[in-house]
This record gives C-alpha cells, structure tokens and sequence, in this order.
C-alpha cells in the first residue's frame, strides 16, 4: 500500500478508524467521527498569538544582572524547549500524516503542528533579544550530551513510526531485512503497537517534559525578572496543556476500543510499557533538573522540589490516560506555578479580558431598528 | 459563556454537601466546585480553568454533577473535572492519589 494525496476510493469516512485505515480524500468537516478533534482544532485557533507580540527589552537588561549560575539554568532550559519544539514542529507531521484516515484529526495534526512551529520561532525572539550573539546558543544543542541524550529519547518512537510506516507504503507486509538494522516485521500488530508507543511518548514530552522549564521561568517572573519571557512561556504552555488534550483522548479512543477494536487489545498489551515511557521520562527530567542546578539554586526552586514537582505531575498525566499513579509525591510542591500556567488570564488587550479565546470579526448581522430603541441621545 | 440559569429557579440557591474523606463542605449551584473548595482552603489541583487540561480531574465516588458546556477534556468514568462542574445533588470526591 503506498500513500495517495487524493485517494480515489469511494468509502465512508465516518467508518474509518483515527489510523491506518483509508487515506484520507475530502477534506470535509460537515460530518465527524470524532468531533473532539474538530474543537480542538477551533480552540487552538482561538488561541492564535505572535512572539513578535511581546516586548523583551527589560529581559535583556534582567538578564545581564543573573548571577552565572541563574544564566545557565535559563539559557539550557530554552535550548531544551527549542529543542522539544523542533520535534514537536515537524514530528506529528512526518509521522502521523501518512496513516491518519479521519479528515477532522488530519487537520488537527496539522494545526498542532503548525502552533509548535511559532513556540520555535519565539525562542529565537527570546534568545535574540538576549544575547549578542545567538549562534553560540543554537549550535550547543547539537553538541551538548545533557540535551542530547534528551533527544534520543523524545525521538526514538517518532523515528521507528516512521521508519516502519515507510517500509510499510514500500515493500508492504511481511519480514523485511534492512542493511544495519536486521529483520523488521511489518504487520498491522507491530505498525499499530508503533504507533500507540509514539502517541504515549508525545503526551509525555507535552505533558511532562516541558514542566521543569516552565517552573523555572514562572520562577524567575516571581521575582519580576525574566518577565517577558514568562508571559512568552504562558502561551506556549496554555498550547501544550491543549495538545496533551489532543493524546490523551486519542489514547484513551484506542484503549477503550470505541475507535478501532484491534487497537485495545494492542494498547491493554502496551500498559507496562507505557508506564515504564512516563516513569522512565520523570526519571531523566529529574535529572535534568540535578543538572539545571549543578553550580546552585535559585531563589524558591532547587533539583529537590522540581524533582518533587515533576513525580507530581507525572502522576496526574498518567491517571489522565487511565494508569495508577507511580510516584509516592501526593501534594504539588510549588502550587504557585498554577496561577502562571491558568489560562484563562492570558490577556493581549482589553477586549479580551472577559474570555481567553477571544473571537475577532464576531459580529450579529441580524439587527433591525426595534434594537436600537433603547438608545437615546 | 451565556448563563441558562434562570433567577428565582428553585436550583438557584440549592445548597449541597460535598464530602471528601472526613470533612465536609456546603456548596452551591452558582458556580462550578474548584472556586467554592478553593475559598474553604482545599488546594486542587488546575490549569487551563476551562475544562481542556484536565488537570483538576478528581475521583467523584458518588452523586451528581452537571457540565454547563461540554468539556473539552476527556472524563473518566467515574471523575470529574472540577473546574468546571456544577454540583447538583450530595456528592462525594476523592483525590486519585488516595
């Protein structure tokens, strides 16, 4: 089977599983299997906002004036997220496009993606706005083992999708033999055990990964430092907290069996594994913060309490997909974050004060002179 | 977000009992439970407010709850989210951690 950009075929796409079925055609909204992802769609467009919009002058002025220690953990946090976003920018494209059958989530990817695409460009806004010369920066990520080490892991399930599903459109099923890799089975099993792996693994880098430099950067608005950068992180995190949304009901649509039967029993056989994908993913971002904090601490936050903080959220994110929590942390350690992440205050101009998701051009076009009768001049 | 509600409706200031392990709080129907254990001094757990990030999921063992919108968020079977759900009858709710 190899992928068609306008498949021919006649067929219901209201029968059509979210993966592997029927490519899509039509891009049509009027009818939806899942309309869930058609709201998501809608919600993050509502959100829609620019880092351009956002002035950094006093950050660069802030920024001089950190102890070097405070430098490091606010440069590697950003070279971290630039890194999660460039996955994140392309990934869901690459590797989910070519299988998604369902028109409604085909758009939501792409919407998705297109929204870590301007997280991406924001992080050079920042780091432009900072130093002198960000070169420096960007280049370390390709050499830095602290982050790299990072971007095996959040990149492995991506990879082997993707790799499988080409082997798959090429030669089709069966047991292919690949120079340097061995025998690779391809079969509907294996493409869709991939798959549930790869979902399970993008909610934990959005759900998970991302709040370690969240908290840091909440942490140094605290002190009314960094604070362009804050407001910056808050809508990058009210779009996270929306695209983990969008996994965690696609995980829970493929264990529940509503979406495709064949998919529950695959994702009931994952359950260990996908567990071991969150706990081993709180173990490294623990780490992480050892290494954020290795020449010292800033004020109200040390590797300790992100370490608490991170087995915290961790066991929210794994209840959310329907796994028992793993780690013993039961109250939030810095339960201040949670008024910089609200997003119902995330606000660019007055008229948006009463309603995040402000719509633009919402006019009544149905008026006639009986509404202006209580008007008197 | 339009209130359906109407004045003077019976439900308006119906009062009911939220139980969470061993205490006990009185809630109303104006408004969803997050804000109402907030101000007794419970901390939840929340994020988004808006019933997308499904952060302020608890256990509601039993009674009943209303959505005013639908959530954008998955709800378990047996949770709730307590940002944006209006109490309508004695319920009672639990942490998932206990």
């Amino acid at each position: 089977m190899s992928y068609s950009t306008f498949n021919r075929k006649q067929f219901d796409s209201m029968k059509e599983p979210m993966f592997f079925g029927e490519n899509v055609n039509v891009a049509r909204y009027d009818q939806q299997k899942h309309p869930i992802f058609e709201k998501l769609i809608e919600k993050q467009l509502s959100f829609f906002w620019r880092p351009e919009e956002v002035d950094l002058s006093s950050d660069r002025k802030d920024f001089q004036r950190l102890a070097e220690h405070e430098q490091h953990i606010f440069l590697s946090n950003l070279k971290y997220q630039t890194l999660l976003d460039s996955v994140q920018g392309r990934s869901p494209n690459v590797a989910l496009l070519p299988i998604v059958s369902l028109p409604e989530l085909e758009t939501w990817i792409e919407t998705w993606s297109f929204s870590e695409t301007i997280h991406s460009r924001s992080y050079t806004h920042i780091i432009r706005n900072i130093v002198n010369d960000p070169t420096v920066i960007f280049d370390d990520i390709t050499v830095n083992t602290e982050i790299t080490k990072r971007a095996d892991s959040v990149s492995v399930y991506y990879d082997r999708l993707i790799e499988m599903v080409s082997l798959y459109n090429t030669l089709g099923m069966g047991t292919h033999h690949i120079p340097g890799k061995g025998n690779v089975e391809i079969s509907m099993p294996t493409l869709k055990k991939a798959l549930y792996l790869t979902i399970a693994s993008v909610n934990v880098l959005e759900a998970i990964r991302f709040y370690v430099s969240f908290a840091c950067s909440f942490a140094f608005a605290e002190r009314t430092l960094m604070e362009g950068n804050a407001k910056i992180i808050k809508l990058i995190a009210r779009d996270e907290a929306l695209h983990l949304t969008g996994t965690q009901h696609m995980l829970n649509l493929m264990a529940s069996g509503k979406d495709d039967p064949e998919m529950a029993v695959i994702a009931a056989e994952c359950q260990e594994e996908v567990r071991n994908i969150f706990i081993e993913a709180a173990e490294q971002e623990k780490e992480w913060a050892s290494y954020l904090f290795k020449d010292g601490s800033m004020i109200g936050l040390n590797a300790q309490i992100l370490g608490q903080y991170v087995e915290y959220i961790t066991n929210v994110r794994m209840q959310a997909v329907g796994l028992d929590a793993c780690f013993g942390t039961k109250h939030n350690p810095i339960p201040w974050i949670n008024a910089w992440l609200v997003s119902d205050n995330v606000q660019v101009a007055p008229q948006e004060a009463e309603i995040s998701s402000y719509l633009v051009g919402q006019t009544d076009n149905n008026l006639d002179d009986s509404d202006f009768d209580d008007f008197d001049l | 977000m339009t209130s359906t509600s109407k004045q003077g409706t019976p439900s308006k200031d119906q009062v009911h009992r939220v139980l969470l392990g061993k205490q006990q709080f009185l809630v109303t129907e104006d408004e969803p439970l997050l804000p109402q254990l907030e101000r007794a001094g419970i901390h939840i757990e929340y994020q988004c407010r808006e019933g997308y990030c499904s952060s302020c999921s608890i256990k509601l063992l039993w009674g009943q709850v209303e959505y005013p919108f639908e959530p954008l968020a998955w709800v378990h079977s047996g949770y709730m989210l307590a940002c944006c759900a209006i109490v309508k009858s004695d319920i009672e709710i639990a942490f998932f951690h206990e």
